[in-house]
């Protein structure tokens, strides 16, 4: 079992993060834990799904992030006409040097906030996924690296069904994350009311990390140690969520993979070069609850939280 | 309270091996079966056995559940319910066994197989058993109960292995070729032995004697209708006058009487010193006639050098002449009779047949008695006047004599050695046999003994080394009765069979009296009692298949090398399972080491759960527990502290395998 590598000390890996967080929070009031997650879903190279209603801070948190890391940032608004060659780019006919030439859609960046994803056609969500989950787009035969690191947030409107369209579980899956912004506390309304007053403070944020410094941070996310006893803690999970009878859809495999990687991601917030089953635990509802199939009235997040209070841990001796 | 908890048993694992659970049924039924065999009982068991098997399917199928209140009170109550049959069959009979007592324990290992869930019940239910078997051992004298015995032990080895071995996930394999080389190892040794050990009065009819032990017990039925080893004439007790030694009855194994004593002892009956022509008799006739209770002064003082008294009780179960058989000399008697007759040589005489259910009491001196000891006493050649009746060598023929003579050469030192020059040689030249045939009409029985046959019972054996000793003027007499019989320390007991009936030789030394000395194979040449060895393995050793090298040898002899196949699988056994232990030990030492630090850090960290008085929960992870800690209040100084500390050396250890050095560990443990 080795320590991190040399070239990233789980310390420095914090002190990164932390500066990611605190710049992130010049903008985002309180949220300590959707900010962490957000920055998680980058450090694990995963893609993040913000659930909220609209005006909680979803683009904010996006725009936060893709600025305090200084990679380039494009957003894409999803709509019902909004088609795959929008998102992806397309070959446009140069009548100066009669030639076709690629113009790159706006997946072609670090950061891509893909807004209300949900009001796009199955098409082109599927399209976009598709990059998400390959890190590349193949456009007329010719297939293009995109950005890395390559970072999505989706945001999603729960409360909002006329029009849109659901992403499936499958889709839903290929997301590490799932957060919810939640509402505000009145102190946290007040100091957001408070600092708005003169303007708007994310056009003053800066990038406070490189973009090398973020790569750095996801090949050091690899190498945090998941010791046996939390792969044994994340199956077990996995099966008791499967035994449940609320679940009509159980746990993938990808989730669990997403899980420890997530939980190694989170445990470089703490400068730890190793996985405590906290982090599991911590992690299991934002990680496993989106992609459950639930049974009437059940809500995953509560037999997710069942689950986790009661599931024994692995023993703590090994041998 | 904690105090209390920590005397608690730990928790047995719940057994789940149907295997496992047969072999504990098996190991059951083979006790059951000796007490069948040996207490001839056969209502209880049957019961039992049933009422067991039942148990322990209903134990099986309901072994994961928990236990009932009322279920163990009914259970208790049957407990006590056989504790009360346990009563009343040792007071009235009811089933007539012999062996309440295992009954008893037979009634209480089918109420407990109802309730055997976890492993250590299974255990228990074993230790009855053992019990029992050890209760029908009081009553098993021969082979098969080691047989038994050794059925048993395979028994509970086969639970072990189910339930251990199993458990440990350990496959067991036979390790083939240990146990070949044990086995052959442990033939060869016994053959090795038994080719080295001295097998007297053994008349090899090939190079290879191989005899099976004698499963039938032989009903002795006697061809003369006398009772053992004396003839009827015409006195009312059934006692005899003579001893003819053309007659000969064949001995069973049938008790004849059972002797509650401190010290085994010759049992003796009549003595006789007259011999003519094959035929021994007592010259001096007479009785005085005494009151069925002797008492000391009545009797002669104490030999000198005495070390004591001890008490015997006779039971008789069989009927016998009446005479009454006892260690000699007597201290005092008391026998349940109208009156008891003093003949000439000290031995009394009842009125009648000794009836089955007869008993008598004697106290009787133990002179102390020894080799060195009777090597004080001289050679006289001229015996004092009062044994002069034991001076006729009757019609010895000159070459007996001078066989003796040859025999006694420079041993003339003391009296003592030369009657063991003689009596040796009795024992390793000549053979003991009960299936003699008759002496051939007109020959004298010693001479043909001695020079013919060259084997024979008891009776020639005393008979000629009688006449030998007085040919070469030493006092000597016929002693008849029984031999000790088989003698059990742990009871004080002998039962004293049939085929114990014996006859020796008792030789008058000057300052001891007269001595017994036996010349027959297989018994202790010098035959005086001695105090018994009531060392706790004498009694055990009976127990299990065994030789007793020096005193039967002829035991050895019959048995050949059969007796040795207990002993070579005993041995072949134990190192094939020795083997397998030790190889299995080694291959998971090898596996399953644990890191260094690893156990030290896990006990510290139970050991300050148990201080801080609440345990982990099995869902907490360590920091959770060190956030819901039960400190107290206010936080005593450090302990906060502590606990986050081991917490993290804790996390390091399960969650990235760094687990603290000797010294961090040292360190916390003295904080603690």
């Amino acid at each position: 079992m080795s320590a991190a590598s040399p070239e990233l000390h789980p310390r420095r890996a914090a002190e990164l993060l932390g500066r990611i967080e605190e710049n992130i929070h010049r903008v985002i009031v309180g949220k300590e834990r959707v900010v962490r997650l957000a920055a998680a879903g980058l450090v694990a190279g995963g893609h993040v799904l913000l659930q909220d209603l609209p005006g909680t801070g979803k683009t904010m948190l996006a725009r936060a992030l893709a600025t305090s890391v200084g990679g380039t940032f494009r957003r894409i608004q999803c709509t019902p006409d909004l088609l795959p060659s929008d998102i992806t780019g397309s070959s446009v006919f140069n009548q100066k040097d009669l030639t076709f030439e690629f113009v790159a859609g706006p997946i072609f960046a670090n950061f891509v906030l893909a807004d209300e994803v949900n009001r796009a056609t199955p098409r082109t969500q599927s399209a976009l996924l598709e990059a998400m989950g390959e890190g590349q787009v193949t456009i007329e035969g010719v297939t293009r690296a995109l950005g890395k690191p390559f970072f999505v947030i989706a945001t999603q409107n729960p409360g909002e069904f006329h029009g849109t369209y659901p992403l499936p579980e499958s889709q839903l899956d290929r997301f590490i994350l799932a957060a919810e912004m939640g509402p505000p506390t009145d102190a946290e309304a007040m100091e957001v009311l408070a600092r708005r007053e003169h303007g708007d403070p994310i056009a003053e944020l800066g990038s406070v990390v490189s973009l090398a410094d973020v790569v750095e941070l996801q090949e050091g996310c690899l190498r945090v140690v998941a010791a046996p006893a939390i792969r044994a803690y994340i199956v077990s999970l996995l099966d008791a969520i499967r035994l449940r009878p609320e679940v009509s859809l159980p746990a993938s495999m990808r989730s669990g993979v997403y899980l420890q990687r997530a939980a190694q991601a989170w445990a470089l917030f703490e400068g730890r070069d190793f996985v405590l089953p906290d982090d599991v635990k911590l992690l299991a509802i934002s990680v496993l609850a989106h992609r459950l199939g639930m049974r009437g009235r059940a809500k995953a997040s509560d037999v997710l939280e069942e689950i986790v209070g009661s599931l024994p841990l692995p023993p703590l001796r090994q041998h | 309270m904690a105090s209390l908890r920590r005397f608690r048993l730990p928790a047995s694992p719940i057994e789940n091996s149907v295997e496992g659970r047969a072999f504990v049924f098996s190991g059951f039924a083979v006790a059951v079966l000796a007490v069948v065999l040996y207490g001839d009982d056969y209502i209880v068991p049957a019961i039992g056995v049933a009422a067991t098997a039942v148990g322990h399917v209903v134990s099986y199928r309901e072994r994961a559940q928990k236990r009932g209140t009322r279920r163990q009170v009914l259970l208790a109550g049957l407990v006590f319910a056989s504790l009360a049959y346990f009563i009343a069959d040792s007071v009235g009979g009811l089933f007539g066994g012999v062996l309440p007592q295992a009954n008893f324990a037979i009634l209480l290992v089918a109420i407990t197989s109802f309730d055997l869930k976890t492993r250590r019940n299974c255990y228990s239910s074993f230790w009855i058993s053992l019990a029992i078997l050890y209760l029908a051992a009081v009553y098993a004298w021969d082979y098969p109960f080691g047989i038994l015995l050794a059925l048993w032990a395979i028994c509970l080895a086969g639970f072990w292995a189910a339930s251990h071995l199993r458990r440990m996930e350990a496959r067991v394999a036979v390790p083939i070729k240990a146990v070949a080389i044990a086995l052959a190892g442990a033939l060869a040794i016994g053959v090795v032995a038994f080719i080295l050990i001295p097998q007297p009065n053994l008349e090899p009819s090939g190079p290879v004697l191989v005899s099976l032990p004698n499963y039938v017990g032989f009903k002795g039925e006697l061809e003369n209708p006398a009772l053992p080893l004396i003839q009827l004439s015409g006195d009312p007790s059934g006692s005899t006058n003579s001893v003819d030694l053309h007659f000969r009855g064949r001995l069973g194994d049938a008790p004849v009487m059972y002797v509650r004593t401190g010290a085994p002892a010759y049992w003796r009956g009549l003595v006789f010193d007259t011999y003519r022509r094959g035929v021994w008799t007592a010259s001096l006739q007479g009785f005085s006639t005494v009151q069925p209770y002797v008492p000391p002064h009545l009797l002669p003082p104490a030999p000198p050098d005495n070390n004591g008294t001890f008490v015997q009780v006779f039971r008789v179960v069989r009927p016998l002449p009446g005479v009454i058989t006892a260690a000699y000399p007597i201290q005092s008697l008391y026998a349940p009779v109208s009156s008891l007759r003093e003949d000439p040589y000290g031995t009394f005489r009842t009125p009648d047949l000794l009836r089955p259910g007869q008993t008598y009491s004697v106290v009787s001196y133990l002179p102390n008695i020894t080799a060195d000891v009777l090597r004080q006493d001289p050679y006289v050649f001229n015996p004092p006047d009062e044994t002069a009746a034991y001076m006729d060598k009757g019609n010895l023929s000159p070459q007996a004599q001078a066989l003796a003579a040859q025999v006694t050469k420079g041993h003339d030192g003391n009296e003592y050695d030369l009657v063991m020059a003689l009596t040796t040689y009795l024992q390793q030249n000549y053979q003991y046999t009960q299936q003699l045939g008759h002496v051939p009409g007109g020959r004298d029985p010693v001479d043909w003994f001695l020079f013919d046959a060259k084997k024979g019972y008891c009776e020639q054996f005393a008979t000629a080394e009688v006449l030998m000793l007085r040919s070469l003027r030493i006092p000597a007499r016929l002693a008849t009765g029984y031999s000790t019989g088989e003698y059990n320390p742990v009871l004080d007991q002998s039962i004293v069979r049939e085929r114990d009936a014996h006859a020796w030789v008792e030789v008058y030394f000057a300052n001891h009296g007269w001595v017994p000395v036996d010349p027959s194979p297989g018994y202790p040449s010098l035959a005086a009692t001695q105090f018994p060895s009531h060392w706790a393995a004498a009694g055990i050793a009976r127990l299990i298949p065994h030789l007793t090298i020096s005193a039967p040898m002829a035991a050895l002899g019959s048995l050949g090398a059969l007796a040795v196949i207990p002993i070579a699988v005993a041995v072949g056994v134990l190192v094939t399972l020795a083997w397998a232990w030790m190889r299995r030990r080694r291959r998971t030492v090898v596996a399953i080491r644990a890191a260094p630090g690893e156990s030290e850090l896990l006990r510290l960290y139970e050991r300050l759960q148990r201080n801080l008085g609440r345990r982990r929960a099995p869902p907490e992870t360590p920091l959770e527990y060190l956030l819901h800690a039960p400190l107290a209040n206010p936080v005593p100084e450090g302990e906060r502290g502590i606990l986050e500390e081991v917490t993290q050396a804790v996390n390091e250890g399960a969650y990235a395998g760094r687990w603290p050095d000797r010294e961090r560990l040292h360190e916390l443990s003295k904080r603690l």
